[in-house]
């Protein structure tokens, strides 16, 4: 699973969110580091909604524009919980290692 | 001030098909409109970039090609035909029109090409290979799928 997929699934396990809300949210949970661009989102959307990963909620007017909402489904909340899991234990995996060496690669 | 960056937002827009529009551009457009800065009127440089590629991924991704193995008869369809809004009996603009969009595309990913070249020529190209080599890949990618398409027209 692509990073960009992983945080916007995350965003969206949080609650359904609109597109800019998505953004932000995503800026928020990779700590600054990935901000997300609106072509990149809708085209990312448009996978997951394909692949039946997330669906549309609601649709709200606020301001003159209009806030589509997005949320996970059920298959979405197993993926991201799949994927998860497997980057917990890689995680855990690499941090065991480096403790039993000391946090230095052996040369 | 704002109305000048949504309506040539909205121009940018037209990279997507008729389709694609009808059901997100609002919605895009917010997201836009809510990610610009306050005194902005114009749309970023890296925000077009970005639209310009990801228009032509959704081309792709919902328009199939003719198969030349089906005896050259050009028999357009969208790929996904569950995607919401989609016209079934309207190919993509390019796809009716594949000769002019041969050579404009070829010419935009030659362009990209040699832009990439001056930039980095002139000791300042920095990161923006990155974004203009895939962009001149992706352009010249549809410009080669078109001419087998102009060459069965």
């Amino acid at each position: 699973m692509q990073e960009t997929t992983f945080l916007i699934l995350t965003a969206l396990a949080g609650g359904s969110r609109h597109g800019y809300g998505i953004i932000i949210d995503v800026e928020e949970i990779s700590t600054g580091r990935v901000r997300l661009r609106a072509g990149t989102l809708y085209t990312a959307l448009d996978r997951l909604q394909s692949d039946g990963l997330v669906e549309p909620d609601r649709e709200e007017i606020v301001d003159n524009r209009l806030r589509r909402y997005y949320r996970l489904t059920a298959t979405g909340a197993r993926r991201l919980a799949e994927e998860a899991e497997r980057l917990r234990s890689n995680a855990h995996a690499a941090t065991s290692r480096l403790d039993l060496n000391g946090g230095v690669a052996a040369t | 001030m704002n109305g000048t960056l949504e309506r040539r937002y909205r121009r940018l827009l037209h990279l997507y098909p008729k389709a694609f529009r009808r059901e997100h551009e609002e919605e895009i457009l917010a997201v836009l409109m809510a990610s610009a800065a306050k005194a902005q009127t114009r749309p970023r440089l890296v925000e077009t970039f970005n639209l310009l590629i990801h228009a032509l991924l959704w081309r792709a991704r919902h328009t199939s090609i003719p198969n030349p193995s089906r005896g050259g008869v050009m028999n357009f369809k969208w790929a996904d035909e569950n995607a919401a809004g989609i016209d079934k009996r309207i190919p993509a603009f390019e796809y009716r029109h594949p000769r002019l969009f041969c050579v404009l595309l070829t010419c935009t990913g030659a362009w990209f090409v040699i832009l990439t070249a001056i930039l980095y020529g002139y000791g300042v190209g920095g990161w923006w290979g990155a974004v203009l080599m895939p962009a001149a890949a992706v352009t010249l990618f549809f410009a080669y799928r078109l001419r087998v398409i102009a060459g069965k027209s």
